[in-house]
């Protein structure tokens, strides 16, 4: 070493530490391609697993990528997607195919400018013919569509079939029965309900969604999502407090430190093994009770949510958005994917060999063959519901959302006596009113039930 | 690349006739040892914090543009979100628990091993090890371990022992301290080997001194141990008292500030408002005042030391 | 060695075992009824959580090994932890060396802005230093994430360094300069080896925090291929919730790198923590 080396190695130091990022911004744009096909990029959750999202590449994507002749799709599985789909939108990159988890996260993105409007698409295509109308309202902002409702779902009672066959119980239909059978399997020393949220606080809000709905009424719901009657009124009081009634008599797997403090499949699998009756669920649930109920050997069954009048209502969602991303290089390409990708074909398939919830297309009969009879129940349920219009709301697709927030995090306030009904309903009330004026709240679709 | 050191820095210019060697080694070249680590650090933290600064004070969703709205996150934050008093609280009660607990803990078992030589080594790497295991496995261990249906306490509650049939992670009495017990499992040993290091730097001879004098265990533990570690000790207390502000992972991991927000910290309600209600500003606005309070602790800090205290 | 306590003294040190060996079940107990559990099957978890496996299931060790991708997340977590080490060795090392040796101006504002800065909660600056970094083109490589490390971890480094090197005796450096070696020269030369223990040190904390950091991996780091350990476990853990076998299984396979580190350095860890101390 020289002898008045320091400051020159210092200095080589200096300089490596300033050259670093300027190396990985050149080796970034060295990246070429060299397809003739114009390529577009697309991920897929896979947070929980590979299966599903490689599932969905081999019915949707590979197909696609083997029928086009211009546009070639490239699926990346991402963990945690929405996540990094944020961050990436933050920084105005991301993939070409966005998704959302839901209308409410896909009308922040388009506020933010971050897709483009496809209301051109729709027209070329004819997505306005080809989905349910209610669905593809929410999917606009101002009119103008931004966002493809995908996944459509709906919530029912699932029960342990075995269980009830043993103890000669009924599934019920009223809320009334509902009450006095949950009050019958306590008695029995079993859980009414395999109901817990430790891994994801927001499934509060498929309870919250349920009791409104079907012990208000999906008809009060939506006149209070437009404006035309408060949540304070006595019949939202009534829902709220037979929800609470649910949680502080225990039937809530056993208590609600217990909710609080189990995993979906410690429920799921108390509900198999008959330790648990029933579960309120979305229609997501029918893979995990099929592993589950197969473990065990006993058999589920469902009916529709009990609901006042003992009509069977049938909350609608939406799973996810699919969009186009402002900053796609050829906005045709990706439309054309996501054409294909919302053909009857393409949703059947990933219906049937992926257990997906279809979007809200019409879906061939015959194309579903093979699938779970329960599910097809479900979803030929689900869909005439949509088309009937008699639906109700739930809470992560048609409610803005902070209100949303608010109800999902106040629940557990109202639970802990921290909180009595009347309050949780006027905080509701004082955070939809200020959402209103600030324009978050969803386009609700017109309430018809001529169908 | 003399060269290239002389067009990069200004400082570095050798040639300026005003700037002599003696010189140059007394001032420059001091801060051209510290130069690589500012930099990055104003690239990695000063910076980006910074633009949340200004992001603090606009109604930024956390994509695309960024309204100015002026201080009206602050006035939500400080006069209209009750969640915000209450994540509050729960720093100041977790600092309390971990400026004792631990601490207590760290100071017991180091005077216990400190006296003794058979299986000394053995001890201190074990009491040490917790502090190696990520926070993941350690939240994913003890949440299955104190589950009233698994674990050993689920094996307890099976056999009928009272008082283990309740999910402490499920209460809003119990979640808080729960984590923080949980947390601690992981810490105090960390406490313990410092401590101890800083117990056998102490002179023998204070030692003797005191035993000389007649003292018994506690007076010798009060007027020899703990002067003798204080430095480390005062060091650990500071350390503490700014990590209880930013106290995350365990929480996060456990019970995402559940249930009815009773472990709820202001780090969740950061990420929270930041990732999942798209309120990037009042996130920034959040943590801003998360660094006032760490500002107000290292500020007390510093004043005790001006005020000639030894820390 | 010196014995500080107890020499010649009639008291008893029974109860200071009594109290340390129950410490000791706390500390170990759970560990050990992880490491058990690994190898014990998923049914037999059920009957039997807390005592010794009848059958020894390897397998579940072979299962997480794969459905959790740790041959490529190991690699990864290795990569991330050198090149995190070795940059705050260095960098860190110097700047320790100009605070504690070299007569900086300014020495206390910069201590006073490194404590700031490692002080600043991490969502604070989370989403502008991800913009910043998708700008310059380092999301989602290991040279990105790498330098957010280093920024992280250097302010507890230059503490222990600094307070390590001025313990050091002045003789060494005094008589260099005399030679004229330059500060380089000193700070590679003497300093360096003279406080090596600390180094390790330093070295061991960081790189266990960045073998077991979670949230930064996760955004900065979205490509599968690029997944640490850490990531990894948590979605393993979250899709195995029920599973405690394999999932304990995989705990173990990532906490024994670090805890086979840490056995083999302890001497030399623990040495370096009694003769740097930890003064602020």
């Amino acid at each position: 070493m020289a002898k008045r080396a320091g400051p020159q190695q210092l200095a080589a130091v200096l300089v490596f530490v300033l050259l670093v990022p300027v190396a990985a911004i050149s080796g970034g744009s060295l990246a070429t391609r060299a397809q003739d096909k114009s390529t577009i990029t697309m991920w897929l959750d896979s947070t929980s697993g590979s299966e599903t999202a490689e599932c969905r590449i081999a019915a949707a994507v590979d197909p696609f990528n083997a029928q086009s002749d211009s546009v070639m799709v490239e699926p990346r599985l991402q963990p945690n997607r929405w996540q990094a789909t944020q961050t990436a939108l933050a920084a105005g990159e991301g993939p070409d195919v966005v998704y959302t988890p839901g209308p409410a996260f896909a009308t922040q993105v388009t506020e933010a400018g971050q897709f483009l409007p496809l209301d051109a698409y729709a027209e070329q295509y004819g997505w306005n013919e080809r989905f349910a109308p209610w669905a593809l309202d929410l999917g606009k902002s101002d009119g103008v569509l931004y966002n493809i409702p995908n996944q459509v779902e709906t919530l029912a009672l699932f029960y342990n079939q075995t269980l009830f066959e043993e103890n000669g119980w009924q599934p019920p239909t009223t809320i009334d029965e509902l009450a006095a059978l949950s009050e019958e399997i306590a008695a029995a020393g079993i859980i009414p309900f395999a109901h817990a949220n430790q891994e994801f606080r927001d499934a509060n809000e498929w309870f919250i969604g349920e009791y409104l709905n079907h012990v208000a009424g999906p008809e009060n719901v939506y006149a209070a999502l437009t404006g035309e009657k408060p949540w304070t009124d006595p019949e939202f009081v009534d829902a709220i407090s037979a929800l609470n009634e649910a949680q502080q008599n225990g039937w809530f797997m056993g208590g609600v430190d217990r909710y609080y403090t189990t995993t979906f499949a410690d429920a799921n699998a108390a509900l198999a093994a008959g330790e648990a009756a029933m579960k309120i669920e979305g229609s997501w649930t029918v893979a995990d009770l099929n592993t589950f109920f197969g473990e065990s050997g006993s058999e589920w069954g469902w009916v529709p949510m009990p609901s006042t009048s003992g009509d069977a209502i049938y909350d609608l969602g939406i799973g996810s958005t699919v969009s186009i991303n402002a900053n796609a290089e050829n906005p045709d390409a990706v439309a054309e994917f996501i054409d294909y990708l919302f053909t009857p074909e393409t949703q059947a398939r990933l219906v049937v060999e992926c257990g997906d919830s279809p979007a809200s297309v019409p879906l061939e009969e015959d194309a579903l063959a093979g699938i779970d009879p329960q599910y097809a129940e479900i979803l030929v349920a689900q869909n005439e519901a949509s088309a009937a219009g008699g639906y109700g709301y739930t809470v992560w697709t048609f409610f803005p959302p902070e209100t949303r927030t608010h109800m999902i995090e106040n629940i557990e306030r109202l639970w802990s006596g921290g909180m009595t009904v009347e309050e949780y309903l006027q905080d509701v009330q004082t955070t939809f009113d200020q959402e209103v004026a600030d324009g978050a709240v969803p386009p609700i679709p017109n309430r018809s039930l001529t169908g | 690349m003399r060269d290239t050191a002389v067009q990069t820095h200004p400082s570095l210019a050798l040639h300026r006739p005003r700037w002599s060697r003696a010189r140059l080694r007394r001032h420059a070249v001091p801060w051209l040892f510290v130069l690589p680590i500012l930099l990055i650090n104003l690239l990695v933290v000063l910076g980006p914090a910074v633009a949340a600064v200004y992001y603090s004070m606009t109604d930024w969703s956390g994509i695309g543009a960024a309204d100015f709205v002026g201080l009206a996150n602050y006035q939500e934050l400080f006069f209209e979100d009750p969640s915000f008093l209450s994540a509050f609280v729960h720093n100041v009660v977790w600092l309390a628990m971990f400026l004792t607990v631990p601490i207590a803990m760290g100071l017991i078992a180091a005077s216990l091993l400190a006296p003794i030589r058979r299986g000394a080594l053995f001890f201190r790497l074990a009491l040490f090890i917790p502090y190696v295991l990520p926070s993941v496995v350690v939240a994913h261990l003890w949440s299955s371990l104190i589950h009233p249906d698994r674990g050993v306490v689920g094996w307890l509650n099976e056999r009928g022992v009272p008082g283990t049939d309740i999910a402490l992670l499920g209460r809003e009495s119990t979640v808080l301290p729960t984590i923080a017990f949980i947390d601690n499992w992981r810490w105090w040993g960390f406490l313990m080997v410092l401590f101890l290091a800083g117990m056998q730097n102490i002179p023998p001879d204070l030692f003797e001194a005191a035993r000389l004098d007649g003292a018994n265990r506690w007076q010798e533990f009060r007027d020899v141990t703990l002067p003798g570690i204080r430095p480390v000790l005062v060091f650990m207390i500071l350390m503490t008292s700014i990590w209880s502000f930013l106290t995350f992972d365990f929480i996060w991991i456990i019970t995402q500030g559940g249930p009815a927000g009773a472990s709820e910290v202001l780090s969740i309600l950061v990420f929270k408002n930041a990732f999942q209600n798209f309120e990037a500003g009042y996130a920034a606005a959040i943590g801003i005042t998360m660094s006032l309070f760490v500002g107000v602790v290292i500020s007390i800090f510093v004043v005790l030391r001006r005020r000639g205290w030894e820390i | 060695m010196n014995r500080p306590f107890g020499r010649g003294r009639d008291l008893s040190l029974t109860p200071n075992y009594v109290v340390l060996v129950a410490l000791l079940i706390f500390s170990l107990g759970p560990l050990a009824i992880m490491v058990l559990n690994s190898v014990k099957s998923r049914a037999e978890i059920g009957e039997n959580p807390l005592g010794l496996p009848n059958d020894f299931e390897w397998s579940n060790y072979a299962r997480a090994w794969e459905v959790g991708n740790f041959s490529t997340t190991m690699v990864n977590s290795g990569l991330l932890v050198a090149g995190s080490v070795v940059g705050v060795l260095v960098l860190g090392g110097m700047a320790a060396y100009s605070l504690a040796k070299l007569n900086l101006s300014g020495a206390g504002a910069l201590m006073l802005f490194l404590l700031v800065i490692s002080s600043l909660p991490i969502h604070l600056f989370l989403v502008p230093l991800f913009v910043l970094w998708r700008e310059i083109g380092l999301l989602n490589s290991f040279v990105g994430l790498v330098i957010i490390y280093i920024a992280l971890n250097a302010p507890l480094g230059i503490f222990l360094l600094r307070s390590y090197m001025l313990q050091l005796p002045r003789d060494f450096e005094d008589a260099a300069r005399v030679d004229g070696a330059g500060e380089w020269q000193i700070f590679a030369r003497i300093v360096v080896p003279l406080s090596w223990p600390g180094f390790l040190t330093v070295g061991l904390v960081v790189a266990l925090a960045v073998w077991n950091e979670f949230l930064l991996a996760t955004v900065f780091l979205q490509d599968e291929s690029k997944f640490t350990v850490i990531t990894s476990y948590q979605n393993f853990a979250t899709r195995f919730s029920r599973d405690w076998s394999l999932t304990s299984a995989a705990a173990v396979m990532m906490i024994l790198p670090i805890l086979v580190i840490f056995l083999i350095f302890q001497r030399r860890f623990i040495e370096g923590m009694t003769q740097g101390g930890m003064k602020g």
